[in-house]
């Protein structure tokens, strides 16, 4: 079954076309990272994704059924998707633990004591079990990406949507998350990843899409896109962004080096 | 001439009443501004035009006249069409409804200094708008507000003094009454203003103290 399908999709704003009849779907369990300059329309892609922006054409679907994003109420579609943004967005005035708790409370409606147990166990899962009492200006970034991704996990969704998740991040903070992230992979979260750490995308990926433009340029398995891209675009990408591309570095004989 | 405070202070126990009716009024106005600036500031931002209008319409009357017209229309001007309030009563209602017209804005302001981020990971998360403004929103517009909202208290406070123009013996009418008693202008309207001055104070040191409490840790 594909949790997510999106079918032609098209926005713009304005005159701008951001998004040119994005198709792409994604099975259960699996790993899609989505690359691509800044600006070719990933992060509105994602917000298209989630709700967050209306659609001028195509459809999306998730488990089969129609994505309808209500102006008012995401509450029907919160255990269903679930999302990360580069700027983390936590609620300043709250402890970890009630950042994580209150979507539990309020939304599914579990009891206090349900959604405190709950909060405990994901904010010990991403490292945090002894920062639950913290408010988030007392965290790392690192750690508030981490508070945001327990958070997301309460809703029990059945995709994570990830928009940049280190890009805010202090370099010395990124594999702290990317680590968070990777177990999610290993424990069966189907995810959508939008990155530009390349060697991440490369491991964790089952499929990646370069994206430039408003449009999907080029799609494949992480061997395909990484070491063999067939689309000249594609590859003035990677080698712009990875000084070795076409050398040993990414075809992975030197992975040990480069692991995170 | 010299100025000769002691032909005013056998009249001190009437200034303290009228700066307890200047404190009651002042109270009394600025709970009701805040309640009426809390809806308008939340209804000039909700997603519903039609409030948006009401809301802004509001805010631009209130704060296109000026308030002695306001407690006019409502102490004389009301019961033409059957509402007579007491003077006190009027006035309070005044300057209430005035004052909500600033808050108003003061709550916008807060409101809209939450940054957009924190109301997409909310709607994201399944939280309703209303459920966003309360648990979200408003906790942190209030921190944003206090230092705007204890100016309008201090504002309220010494406009309060219009009310005088009702016949309610607040500070500035006990003022103007023993005044007329006396002829001792000058010392009457220092202790006058020396009284608000305490009163003014005393709210500032109290916004400032709620400030440093509710900062965020
Ligand atoms: N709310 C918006 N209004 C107008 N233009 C926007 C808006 N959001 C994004 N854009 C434009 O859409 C294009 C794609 O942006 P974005 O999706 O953020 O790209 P990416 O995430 O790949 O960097 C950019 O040209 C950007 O300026
Ligand atoms: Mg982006």
């Amino acid at each position: 079954m594909e949790t997510l399908r999106a079918v032609n999709v098209s926005k713009s704003y304005g005159k701008l076309q951001v998004l040119k009849g994005i198709n792409l779907s994604v099975k259960k369990g699996e790993v899609l990272s989505i690359i691509g300059p800044s600006g070719s329309g990933k992060s509105t892609l994602l917000r298209c994704l989630c709700g967050l922006e209306s659609i001028d054409s195509g459809e999306i679907y998730i488990n089969d059924e129609p994505l309808i994003a209500d102006r008012f109420s995401h509450r029907h579609l919160a255990t269903k998707i679930g999302m990360i943004f580069q700027s983390f967005n936590l609620f300043p005035h709250m402890t970890s633990l009630e950042n994580v708790m209150l979507a539990p409370m309020k939304v599914k409606g579990l009891s206090k004591r349900k959604a405190e147990k709950l909060a405990k166990e994901l904010l010990i899962r991403v490292g945090l079990g002894d920062k639950i009492n913290y408010r988030p200006s007392q965290l790392s970034g690192g750690q508030q990406q981490r508070v945001a991704i327990a958070r997301a996990l309460a809703m029990q969704p059945d995709i994570m949507l990830f928009d940049e998740p280190t890009s805010a991040l202090d370099p010395e903070l990124v594999g702290e998350v990317l680590e968070v992230i990777a177990q999610l992979a290993k424990e069966g979260m189907t995810m959508i990843i939008v990155t530009h750490e390349m060697l991440f995308a490369k491991e964790i990926s089952n499929r990646v899409i370069f994206m430039d433009e408003g449009s999907i340029i080029e799609e494949g398995s992480p061997q395909e896109i990484f070491v063999n891209p067939s689309n000249p675009r594609t590859r003035a990408f990677l080698r712009r962004l990875l000084p070795h591309f076409g050398s040993s570095l990414i075809e992975g004989e030197k992975e040990n080096e480069v692991r995170l | 001439m010299k100025l000769d405070f002691s032909i005013v202070f056998p009249y001190l126990p009437m200034f303290f009443k009228g700066a307890k009716a200047t404190i009651e009024a002042s109270i009394l106005a600025i709970l009701i501004g805040l309640a009426i600036g809390t809806i308008v500031g939340v209804g000039r931002v909700i997603p519903l035009k039609p409030i948006n209008f009401i809301a802004w319409l509001y805010v631009y009357v209130i704060r296109g006249t000026p308030l002695l017209v306001q407690l006019f229309m409502i102490y004389f001007g009301l019961p033409s069409i059957g509402v007579e309030l007491e003077a006190f009563t009027a006035g309070v209602i005044g300057l209430g409804i005035n004052s909500g017209g600033y808050v108003a804005e003061i709550v916008r302001g807060g409101i809209e200094a939450v940054p957009k981020g924190q109301l997409e990971a909310a709607k994201v998360l399944g939280l309703s708008y209303i459920q966003t403004m309360w648990h979200i929103v408003l906790p942190q517009a209030i921190r944003n507000m206090l230092p705007a909202l204890g100016n309008e208290f201090i504002t309220l406070v010494k406009e309060s003094s219009l009310l005088s123009t009702l016949a309610i013996t607040e500070l500035t009418m006990v003022g103007q009454q023993v005044r007329s008693v006396t002829f001792a202008s000058f010392e009457v309207f220092i202790v006058v203003a020396l009284i608000y001055l305490v009163i003014t104070t005393a709210v500032s040191t109290l916004v400032r103290y709620i400030e440093r409490k509710w900062q965020v840790r």
